[in-house]
């Protein structure tokens, strides 16, 4: 294995390298897949049946916290990785766990939002609006979820392994997942919820 | 520790904070509906930019020319696909 020490440890390997250019080929396919839910849910907005409109379900004050939240983990995870860069495995630590505790914190508010939906009438199947809402919702809140099990078991291999390239490439790839949630997370805010509550 | 917190991402943060809390002002303001989303679609997609440039290293490597090409097509193809469908599903039949 040839290691150049001239690049960050996650590139410092030709299968790095080739981890992190495959994983934005990922990506690429992710955006298509949020592509799609947001053409079906701006076809189906407005049919609304016998069900809520947007503006009738949407509150302002979980989304602000689920917005602030997430916005401030993905600063923390791209902390993290400028800690790992300069070789500082316990500041990346304390970076990692913060994010990842934000996360939980964005799932947390987003089940008690699912749940305010489901009071106020909002199912999955009362109207074409309600499902495809709960669907993109549930998708991006699912990604999130994966996110932070993937997360925890970094920081745990990461623990036990120190930073090799190896640790260092997981590390680095599983940020620009969680950079890429807060992406989707931006255009779910502003033509979701936003243009729902204009 | 203050190396812990450079400049660039701070700046970025600080700036994507302005971003959300403009993008509010649709909300608070009570704007007309086609200006309301002109400023969304303006902060959502710099926003977006910020994220992937600052946070997300995309120009770093040699690989930058595949990884940005391959990002165009794909956001490319996910316009064509909202757009082309609001086109034959909705503004088609008004």
């Amino acid at each position: 294995m040839k290691i150049d020490n001239s690049l960050p440890l996650e590139y410092s390997t030709g299968q790095n390298q080739i981890n992190i250019l495959g994983f934005w080929i990922f990506i690429g396919a992710e955006i298509m897949l949020f592509g799609t839910l947001f053409a079906a849910y701006f076809t189906l907005v407005d049919r609304t049946g016998n069900g809520p409109t947007g503006a009738d379900i949407f509150e302002i004050a979980p989304l602000l916290i689920e917005t602030f939240v997430l916005l401030t983990s993905s600063f923390t995870i791209g902390l993290a990785i400028h800690a790992m860069r300069l070789g500082k495995q316990k500041a990346m630590m304390t970076f990692f766990g913060i994010t990842l505790l934000l996360g939980l914190v964005f799932l947390s508010v987003e089940i008690f939002e699912f749940n305010h939906f489901y009071h106020v009438g909002a199912g999955l199947q009362t109207s074409a609006f309600t499902a495809i809402l709960l669907t993109t919702l549930g998708t991006h809140g699912a990604h999130v979820t994966f996110g932070l099990f993937w997360g925890l078991s970094i920081v745990l291999q990461v623990r036990k392994r120190g930073l090799t390239p190896e640790t260092a490439n997981k590390s680095f790839i599983f940020s620009l997942y969680w950079h890429f949630l807060d992406v989707v997370w931006i255009f779910i805010f502003s033509f979701i919820y936003l243009k729902g509550l204009m | 520790m203050s190396e812990l917190f450079p400049r660039k991402q701070v700046m970025g943060f600080v700036f994507s904070l302005i971003l959300t809390a403009v993008a509010l002002l649709v909300y608070f303001l009570d704007m007309p509906f086609t200006t309301g989303m002109t400023v969304l679609l303006i902060t959502a997609f710099i926003q977006a930019a910020l994220q992937l440039v600052v946070f997300m290293h995309a120009g770093e490597t040699g690989d930058r020319g595949s990884i940005y090409t391959n990002l165009y097509y794909a956001i490319f193809i996910a316009l064509v696909t909202v757009f082309g469908t609001l086109l034959t599903m909705i503004w088609g039949y008004i």
